[in-house]
């Protein structure tokens, strides 16, 4: 095995912009820093945009987006395309994180001020990821739309958990609901959603 | 589907908006490992997350990016889980070799970690080895087979001329002792390769180039440190090509 034909083959894997984030995360997976630069330029609008929506103070939303983003890196080896999208993977880790943040928010709340006042983009300088405003602003009309459509309880039942890191026993609760009820409701809920959306790509 | 299965399964709406905790999530995915219908229907609904988490995105603060990178330079990255629910690979398919080639990957930058070489350094023996493996794994006549030695893989391309073993929790041979891979020859002789001690973790992987004409197996013993010009130790594991 010469060097030539190690440049051959490797010139043969996806990696230049045609590359999906899919393919850019499987590249990841088997420890390629480049592929990984690429996957977080695609994602970390969104992943430190959920973070900040459930946690809702910066400062915890920033160390939330960081410990997500490194997990992505740690797991990307077990990513398997029939689990989903890339993106949905990775922003089920994000939200993962912000949801674990946001019940152990005592003990956040003391490292938060070990941190000091710092607030966003105290570290000066222009942020380093652009976000695809055009992007977000559409998913956020589909979203308002697509809540718009579920009954009232699915709706806040979906709300309390998603945004708010509710556990569904803690939504039975908050909604006066029996247990089933809320375990159900946030299954149909999100099945409506799904076909939805499914619907009108 | 039985009861308490019904139950589990109504569990999934909680689980995809994270709306269990640590426990019940635990449960549910080990429920999910051996219910192909739940996986199914969460590969389903997390397009919802998807949705609902883009409409969320803002410009991430400054530094951030600088931070995340620096930070995965010093991460070792998982070793693949087996896939669930889904029976062991046979020899010969070709997505076992790429499953093995990331197991590689993670193995070598846990290996790198280890002794603490600097980014540069991991990142041109990461690209280095992965030539390598990857030259050997994704070669069109790649077969990959178990070895009994941990969980390990022996992956052999005749076209390649090289033969890649590696793997994790292997236990440690005795003291003053190292792994070394042999070939067996068709006429009962056998050919020397690499001698190597698995890390911390039991982790290992070496590549040996050889031509397999005539090759009929790939054994492994327990050698004296820095190996042997021909087998004198005990075979720890062989597989028959």
């Amino acid at each position: 095995m010469d060097e030539a034909s190690a440049e051959r083959h490797l010139s043969a894997v996806p990696s230049e912009p045609a590359a999906t984030l899919g393919e850019l995360l499987t590249l990841a997976g088997r420890g390629s820093s480049t592929a990984f630069e690429k996957v977080y330029d695609h994602v970390a609008g969104a992943v430190y945009g959920v973070a900040l929506r459930v946690v809702r103070d910066p400062e915890l939303a920033r160390d939330v987006a960081q410990e997500a983003l490194v997990e992505v890196w740690r797991l990307a080896p077990r990513y398997r395309s029939d689990a989903g999208s890339a993106k949905a993977w990775i922003l089920t880790i994000a939200h993962r994180r912000a949801v674990d943040a946001v019940r152990s928010e005592q003990a956040l709340r003391e490292r938060s001020r070990a941190h000091g006042a710092a607030v966003v983009g105290e570290a000066g300088g222009e942020p380093d990821a652009v976000v695809d405003v055009q992007y977000a602003a559409w998913a956020a009309a589909r979203v308002r739309s697509g809540l718009a459509g579920l009954t009232s309880l699915q709706r806040e039942a979906l709300e309390l958990a998603y945004y708010k890191g509710y556990t569904h026993v803690e939504v039975a609760e908050a909604l006066g609901v029996p247990l089933g009820t809320a375990k159900a409701r946030l299954r149909d809920g999100l099945i409506k959603l799904r076909d939805l959306w499914e619907a009108t790509p | 589907m039985s009861e308490s299965n019904a139950q589990v399964h109504a569990l999934i709406g909680a689980y995809v908006v994270d709306a269990l905790d640590a426990d019940e999530r635990a449960e549910f995915e080990a429920h999910l490992a051996e219910c192909a219908a739940c996986r199914e229907e969460v590969a389903s609904l997390r397009g919802v997350g998807e949705t609902l988490a883009s409409a969320e995105a803002v410009p991430p603060p400054a530094g951030l990016r600088a931070d995340v990178l620096a930070q995965i330079g010093q991460t070792p990255q998982a070793v693949p889980a087996p896939a669930s629910g889904i029976a062991q690979p046979e020899p010969r398919k070709r997505w076992a070799p790429r499953l093995v080639l990331a197991a590689a990957s993670a193995l070598l930058l846990v290996a790198l970690g280890v002794v603490g070489v600097n980014a540069y350094q991991t990142h041109r023996e990461t690209v280095a080895m992965e030539h390598d493996v990857m030259m050997v794994t994704t070669a069109p006549d790649a077969h990959s087979m178990e070895l009994a030695l941990g969980t390990s893989h022996v992956v052999v391309s005749e076209s390649m001329s090289a033969v890649v073993v590696m793997g994790d929790e292997a236990p440690m041979p005795a003291d003053g002792m190292e792994y070394q891979v042999f070939l067996m020859m068709e006429d009962g002789s056998s050919m020397p390769g690499p001698a190597f001690t698995p890390g911390a973790d039991g982790d290992f992987m070496t590549v040996m180039s050889a031509p397999m004409d005539g090759v009929v197996g790939v054994a492994v013993t327990e050698e004296p440190m820095g190996g042997s010009p021909s087998m004198t130790g005990e075979m720890v594991a062989l597989v028959h090509l």
